[in-house]
């Protein structure tokens, strides 16, 4: 690629030099002209006429040239004269000698209106001048492309540093927590690869798993892209951060049934409206976080009171106080989802899977200009993390929240069904035609008469079974109505 | 640095391999800008060569450019390369028949 834009680049400076080339010849020209008019002052004046086509020719470029051209004849000639004539005497060695000069007035007032032709200078336009500057156009162009190459490879390789600096730092507390630690799926034996895995030029994956309570941890750095030049001058417009995505997957028994979350204001409205568990369960506004002492920027979103009395320990409060400017979003779920589906048919026929997790949106600190070292001050975060896994196995809720819990979870069940009960019974409708349909078509492409009409048969004695148990079931209702 | 320092937290029998989240259950997930980029260089190198628009050949190459940052490492390196060629093509063709620089449209 970039020997391609050297052979590129040569040729057109090849290309500029020797078009240039030509312009020396033009300037030649007109110094041999004006060569000629030095000698056209030894001529008598009758052969000024002579002399004057040659001048003619030369002024049809510029009208300027021309007169300067007339002014030097006439001085020349002037000149000589008086040489020639200095020893006559003073008398006829005076400029304005009328006699002398009369037709030559005449001419040179006759020739400058004759080449006052209506001549208009026009520029050279830049498509046909052969110089190298005015395919300046296309050096910004390849100007531009270059900025972004070296736009990409600094900042991919910054992402790079950023990244293994995370992972170094982390490094020690993983492995002392999790068995398996880095893993991108494709080996045959479950080896902890202890690397990251790239995605992308920004976005750096790492799994962990092996360990109790939780089924397995995914840390997601999502950088910015600083590889990408638009994005890097949209970021100077809108600033944001560098984030870690951290995603624990539990043991269905390791956890108890609540949807709680902390986290930012903004963060938290922005999950309610996004997320499916939390817009189901948790359908308050964001209330503030000062009753338990966190700082006025996080704000609770919780299913019930019990919950956040029992989340709100010290500790917790002491890490979310700490270090609430890194933190985004803290966010608990037995029903979590993910975000909501939008599908075309309206609502999904089934209830989405729900997984046990604990979910962890962390800032970088640095809004951006991050360096290597900031990702030290992550490190308490993955503590939190880890004592969040173990509080939530050891956090049960008592007895009436967990009934409380449960009438919240039939609800939601069964306003969905309710929801969908139209769209489900159409689609049991759609199916049962369809195998009348499948039947019916069996019965006329059997060939045999016999058993077509025993088919047929078949098929009667089933619908007047249904229709029976059909007016079984509404003589039953009537009756219990009654 | 457990929590636990009584035990090890680790559960090497628990091990849980590690599965890609499949995007199609969520498309919001993905970052749609290098399909969209690849098409657009696509449709402005078609159009560069078709209507001998330099401006658009050039825009073709940046195009590329942009969608090569943005993509995936998943991703299929020979569409990359094919669309980064088919804009070369078109900026190439484009001086080709017409050697006379870009003009600025003001």
């Amino acid at each position: 690629m970039r020997s391609l834009w050297i052979f590129l680049a040569v040729l057109f400076i090849h290309w500029g030099f020797s078009l240039a080339k030509f312009d020396e010849f033009e300037d030649g020209d007109d110094i041999v002209e004006y060569d000629d008019n030095d000698f056209a002052e030894f001529e008598d004046i009758t052969e000024d006429v002579t002399t004057e086509s040659p001048q003619r020719i030369i002024t049809t470029e510029d009208d300027e040239e021309e007169a300067t051209v007339e002014l030097e004849g006439h001085d020349e000639n002037q000149e000589d004269f008086d040489d020639a004539d200095a020893q006559e005497g003073d008398t006829e060695s005076e400029p304005y000698d009328d006699e002398e000069f009369e037709g030559y007035e005449e001419k040179t007032d006759a020739s400058p209106s004759k080449s006052k032709d209506p001549i208009t200078i026009v520029d050279v336009p830049a498509h046909l001048q052969n110089s190298w500057e005015s395919y300046y156009m296309e050096i910004l162009m390849v100007t531009g492309l270059l900025a972004y190459i070296m736009n990409y490879i600094i900042g991919k390789n910054k992402n790079n540093r950023l990244a293994q600096a995370w992972f170094n730092t982390h490094r020690e507390l993983l492995e002392s927590n999790f068995a398996l630690v880095g893993d991108d799926g494709t080996n045959k034996e479950a080896i902890s690869t202890g690397k990251l895995n790239q995605e992308n030029e920004h976005i750096y994956n790492l799994w962990c798993s092996g360990r109790v309570c939780c089924e397995g941890m995914l840390i997601q750095l999502k950088f910015l892209k600083r590889q990408d030049l638009l994005n890097v001058l949209a970021r100077m417009m809108r600033p944001a951060c560098d984030q870690v995505q951290i995603k624990v997957t539990m043991n269905d028994e390791d956890m108890d049934t609540y949807v709680f979350a902390v986290g930012t204001r903004k963060a938290l409205v922005r999950l309610q409206k996004e997320m499916q568990d939390l817009s189901e369960f948790c359908s308050d506004k964001p209330k503030s976080g000062a009753k338990y002492g966190l700082p006025e920027s996080l704000a609770i979103l919780s299913e019930m009171g019990e919950i956040t009395e029992g989340m709100m320990d010290t500790k917790m409060v002491h890490f979310l106080t700490h270090y609430a400017d890194k933190i985004e979003s803290v966010h608990f779920s037995d029903q979590f989802s993910g975000p909501k589906l939008m599908q075309e048919e309206g609502q999904p026929l089934k209830l989405p899977d729900t997984k046990r997790t604990l979910l962890f949106t962390f800032n970088v600190p640095g809004s951006g200009n991050t360096s290597p070292k900031d990702m030290e001050a992550l490190l308490p975060l993955m503590n939190m993390v880890i004592y969040s896994i173990d509080k939530a196995k050891k956090f049960r809720l008592n007895r009436e929240g967990k009934q409380k819990a449960d009438k919240n979870r039939a609800r939601v069940e069964e306003n969905f069904l309710k929801l969908t009960h139209v769209q489900r019974q159409e689609a049991a409708q759609s199916r049962r035609e369809e195998k009348k349909r499948a039947e019916k078509e069996r019965i006329m492409n059997e060939e045999d008469p016999e058993k077509q009409r025993r088919l047929e048969e078949a098929a009667l004695r089933r619908e007047q079974k249904k229709l029976e148990k059909k007016q079984m079931k509404m003589k039953q209702i009537k009756v219990k109505a009654m | 640095m457990s929590s636990n320092s009584m035990a090890d937290p680790r559960r090497p029998n628990k091990v849980l391999r590690y599965k890609p989240p499949s995007t199609e259950n969520n498309p919001t997930l993905e970052d749609p800008t290098p399909d969209y980029m690849n098409l657009l260089g696509m449709i402005f190198s078609m159009c560069g060569l078709m209507l001998k628009l330099k401006w658009c050949a050039w825009i073709a190459v940046y195009c590329s450019f942009i969608s090569f940052a943005n993509s995936r490492s998943s991703e299929d390196t020979k569409q990359m390369m094919s669309s980064f060629m088919l804009s070369i093509s078109a900026v190439v063709m484009s001086y080709l028949q017409n050697p006379q620089p870009m003009s600025p449209p003001w």
